[in-house]
């Protein structure tokens, strides 16, 4: 048990990989088999993952359950793992989402039963390694792996234009991550000349003196990484077609956890490793994101294709995220975070639902809709909490979030705040909206004649998320208080820098006069 | 004669022999298999392709018996050392997918066994004995050698006209290129007196220290060498297939039996890098001339032209043939990057690449032997469901190539982009990257094809023994299985856990400048 504990993360990084060698030798017509045990396996993955949160100290912002191996020592890279209270809760995220959606696919993926289940399996190692890596390469092997399963996942079991979507989603985020290499290997070669070593220890490249003009650049190539996958404003041109063509456990997953990947990125490489420029280019990247939440919202409202629009909700509510992170106060970002936790599940939910009306209507275009409610009141009961929850409801997990960006942000930035906030207005007309001709007004379709409501797996899929919202809408403290400890470290690590950069633009602003 | 180190009470013959064991034990095998077709009896193809097996074999065990001896041979014409055993190990596992490759399709084709093998271990003691040259006329004696033996494989299929072009057009080429090594290695000399590169290398040194041309020939010493060693390079980088001078290499690739393809890629390939790497770090560092610029511009074009041609390509050879040539570009940035990082890099990804390229080409002589699938893209559409296990390595190797991580071809890259930065060749290494991000398109595509094809797979039915297993029905040859099974699991290897190779390199490197 000892032993389990304290190599915990390599357990939980690797243990679906030992799932896979266990479903290899299935024979592949079973597929019975197949899904139940990937789902069991993946069940058992989120119970080890729960260890984590149990023996997680809370109120110390310290790396825990940290490993470290020599691993490449030619360039200083090592076997590094270590979370802190931010990556504990995506970890967490992470596993219950792959449970959920290998449980959710039991009726959507009908071909190539054990390719599916085994990429689902692979992609979860990636997603676990990325968010516990502490080492600048390990992260990377694991962050540009992980695309490999998801476009497989996208182009083979995808709808429509799947393979169009699969390429665009993979070429856009290689190129992103390629120029982010660059910005990790320019960092990685000054920190060698400034110490004579060759180290990828995130902890010690926090150490390396960069000058502003070189800090804006890098910055910029490490924030093109990061963005694309975000995605932030200009960039998200490939999430609207990834998303809607992926199937259901894909979308899940996108939008659940990889989306996600970004926003650790700035938090965990970007803006430590770059703090002033990231103090310079705050400003900036707020606009960016406050455009992201109009923009998202409003194309929206617009949507015929009902995964479209939860695609481009998407859109907006990280926006959001993005807001907060770089208004750079405590509270801001405690909410960024909870609000990473809360976009996963209540997006991943709204997946889950399209999912189901397809499985059951073929057909995602919110016109064919209408009426459902009266057919299927579990399922109308569960949306609509889904739906409220992402809309940001009180009482849901979804108002905590933003309620806690919105009051950290509207100190330094209160016109943006304020224009950024309306997005919650428009939330609720487009998914109110699309709530209202989905699952009220008269039966058009004859198809929802005799909708099927629920059955058993399909709430066990859906009640996890549901616990949720309440448990952070109700009492989010359990969450915070293991959140907070980490951010307000992060943020007196990168305050000092602030004060620098304040100098720095006074000084210039003295010379200038 | 040089102050040679002499080696414990050994004569000057013993000590030269003991240089060249390597390259003897593959010409004594290669006159062996030769031998056999004068017996009807031996003639069998089986017995020539075990014969070079055993051979190959043979000379790897010597080169590991060799492996910490650090040997002059000839009058220091010849040099056997660490930097030495790498690239053999290297070229004879080129060598040895090659033989391996090639029995099915020999046994296709109908074409004269012995001949062949012979001439690939031929071809092979070339490559090591362009290895280990270290005098500018050995130099040109055993690229002549090689390429000999290479003109020859490639027009092998008789009466196949796209053979016989691809041989003559690599021929004439190839001549050309010969033409402007050796014109290069004669100005080199008249300017130096030397043919020796260490001789070469010391004279250089004297004059840059030297600091005046005066007082050591003038100027014209300076122009001389200059244009002696940029004939030396377009000479080498023919055989390097880099931009300009790249025309024949989709031809020859294309035409040539596709073993051969392989053993162009991957053995002559590494053979001319090494010994561009041994005459650079000798001879092109010098403040002569900026050499550096001109290989960033052969760089950038071989990479950017390479990874267009691959793109608009729809023959897999062809475009195999392409991306090697952008391969050559992101190799270049290793010895750009120079220093003892960038060259134990640029090793690092020469041996990464024969693996992942071999194991390529492997899966192409499969589907060409079974005679189902013909060398277009097109045809490989939906066989990542017919033959599970072979389309995942072909996905894996093309992985490589574009360098995604846990793959070699991602550690290779990483390792030449940060030596490249670490020497201050930013913008050459940012080309390279949005080369990759570029690269990644026809790669993928390949794998679109296999996996996701438009409609259910459309290619012919196998024989109709419903075989599930990847495996086409029983017909596939053990030898390609080996080659792909053991280019998956080093590619792997180099991807995941590279310090063990990266020693190698770094050992290797480390004894290029031992002199």
């Amino acid at each position: 048990m000892d032993f389990f504990i304290k190599h915990l993360l390599s357990v939980l990084i690797f243990f679906p990989v030992v799932s896979i060698f266990l479903l290899l030798p299935v024979n592949k017509k079973n597929e019975w088999l197949l899904r139940n045990l990937s789902t069991f396996l993946s069940l058992v993955e989120f119970i080890f993952s729960l260890y984590l949160f149990i023996y997680f100290r809370p109120n110390t912002y310290k790396f825990q359950f940290v490993e470290k191996f020599n691993w490449i020592p030619s360039f200083g890279a090592s076997y590094f793992l270590g979370i802190d209270g931010v990556s504990l809760f995506l970890i967490l995220l992470t596993t219950l989402l792959t449970f959920v959606s290998l449980l959710s696919s039991y009726r959507y993926i009908k071909t190539h039963v054990k390719e599916f289940v085994i990429l689902m399996l692979l992609l979860e190692t990636f997603m676990l390694g990325t968010f516990a890596a502490l080492d600048v390469l390990l992260f990377y092997l694991f962050w540009e792996f992980m695309l490999i399963p998801m476009y497989f996942i996208i182009g083979m079991w995808g709808t429509g234009n799947r393979v169009y979507s699969a390429v665009k989603f993979v070429l856009y985020t290689l190129s992103g991550s390629l120029i982010m290499l660059f910005g990790l290997i320019y960092i990685f070669i000054m920190h060698y000349d400034q110490t004579g070593n060759f180290t990828f220890n995130i902890l010690r490249l926090y150490n390396t003196h960069i000058s502003d003009g070189l800090q804006l650049i890098l910055f910029i190539a490490l924030f093109l990484g990061f963005a694309i996958k975000i995605p932030l404003f200009p960039f998200h041109t490939w999430l609207p077609d990834a998303h809607t063509e992926a199937p259901t456990a894909g979308s899940v997953i996108l939008a659940g956890v990889l989306l996600k990947f970004g926003v650790y990125g700035f938090f965990r490489f970007a803006i430590p490793l770059l703090p002033r420029a990231a103090f310079a280019l705050a400003p900036f990247v707020i606009v960016l994101s406050v455009i992201g939440i109009l923009y998202g919202a409003f194309v929206s409202i617009v949507q015929k294709d009902l995964k479209r629009l939860v695609a481009f909700s998407s859109v907006s509510h990280m926006g959001f995220i993005m807001l907060g992170l770089f208004a750079m106060s405590a509270i801001s970002i405690d909410g960024s975070v909870i609000q990473l936790l809360n976009h996963g599940i209540a997006t991943g939910a709204l997946f889950l639902f399209v999912g189901m009306l397809y499985e059951r209507m073929h057909t995602r275009q919110i016109k064919d809709f209408g009426g459902i409610a009266k057919k299927a009141p579990i399922f109308t009961a569960f949306f609509m909490i889904s739906v409220l929850a992402s809309v940001g409801l009180p009482g849901l997990n979804g108002f905590i979030g933003e309620f806690l960006i919105l009051v950290g942000a509207f100190r330094s930035y209160p016109v943006l705040t304020i224009i950024g906030a309306s997005g919650i207005i428009f939330a609720a007309v487009y998914l109110l909206w699309m709530f209202q001709r989905v699952m009220f007004q008269d039966v058009t379709n004859p198809a929802a004649e005799n909708f099927e409501d629920m059955n058993l797996r399909e709430i066990i899929t859906i009640l996890p998320l549901i616990i949720l919202m309440f448990l952070i809408g109700f009492y989010p403290m359990p969450f915070l208080e293991r959140i907070d400890p980490t951010v307000l470290h992060f943020l007196s690590a990168i305050n000092h820098h602030k004060a620098v950069y304040n100098l720095i633009k006074l000084k210039t602003g003295l010379s200038n006069a | 004669m040089h102050n040679m180190p002499l080696i414990y009470g050994m004569n000057f013959l013993e000590k030269s022999m003991l240089s060249i064991i390597p390259e003897t034990v593959i010409i004594i095998f290669a006159f062996m298999v030769l031998f056999l077709a004068f017996f009807e009896k031996l003639a069998k193809r089986k017995n020539s392709y075990y014969l070079s097996l055993i051979g190959i074999g043979f000379s790897i065990l010597y080169v590991l018996m060799l492996s910490d001896r650090n040997i002059y041979g000839f009058y220091g014409s010849v040099v056997f050392n660490g930097f030495e055993v790498f690239l053999f190990i290297a070229i004879l596992f080129s060598g040895m997918f090659t033989v391996l490759m090639s029995k099915d399709y020999m046994e296709n084709s109908g074409m004269p066994a012995p001949e062949y093998y012979s001439l690939i271990l031929f071809g092979l003691s070339a490559m090591m004995f362009l290895v280990s040259s270290n005098n500018l006329i050995m130099v040109f004696l055993s690229i002549e050698f090689m390429s000999i033996c290479a003109y020859i494989l490639t027009g092998y299929i008789k009466g196949d006209t796209r053979s016989t072009e691809a041989a003559l057009k690599y021929f004439i080429l190839g001549a050309f290129a010969s033409a402007f090594l050796l014109f290069g290695a004669v100005f080199i000399y008249a300017a130096t007196g030397h043919l020796n590169l260490y001789a070469i290398h010391s004279f250089l040194e004297n004059i840059s220290y030297a600091g005046s041309n005066k007082a050591v020939g003038g100027i014209g010493i300076k122009i001389y060498i200059s244009a002696g060693l940029v004939m030396f390079l377009v000479g080498l980088a023919f055989k390097m297939s880099l931009f300009p001078f790249h025309s024949w290499t989709p031809d020859a690739y294309d035409g040539a039996p596709t073993p051969i393809t392989n053993f162009m890629a991957t053995g002559i390939k590494l053979a001319a890098f090494a010994i561009f790497l041994r005459i650079y770090s000798l001879i092109y560092n010098f403040n002569i001339m900026n050499f550096n610029d001109i290989l960033w511009l052969l760089a950038v074009f071989s990479m950017t032209f390479g990874n267009i041609a691959a793109l608009l390509s729809s023959n897999i050879k062809r475009l195999l043939a392409y991306s090697s040539i952008a391969q050559a570009g992101y190799i270049l940035i290793g010895i750009i990057g120079g220093g003892f990082y960038g060259y134990s890099g640029t090793l690092f990804y020469l041996l990464a690449y024969i693996f992942m390229t071999a194991g390529a080409f492997a899966v192409v002589v499969i589907f060409e032997n079974s005679d189902i699938i013909s060398l277009d893209i097109k045809r490989y559409a939906g066989i990542g469901y017919k033959y599970p296990f072979i389309a995942a390595a072909m996905s894996f190797f093309l992985l490589s190539f574009a360098g995604i991580p846990l793959t070699s071809g991602f550690m290779g890259k990483f390792y030449v982009f940060s030596s490249a930065v670490k020497s201050g060749y930013n913008w050459l290494v940012l080309i390279a990257l949005l080369n990759s991000a570029f690269a990644a398109f026809y790669y993928i595509k390949i794998i679109v094809k296999m996996y996701m094809p438009d409609k259910e797979p459309a290619s012919p039915p196998l024989n109709s023994s419903g075989d599930n297993l990847g495996i086409i029905s029983g017909a596939i040859d053990d030898g390609l299985m080996l080659t792909i099974i053991i280019c998956l699991i080093l590619t792997l290897l180099m991807g995941v856990f590279p310090q063990i190779f990266i020693n190698f390199a770094n050992n290797s490197a480390d004894l290029l400048w031992r002199i």
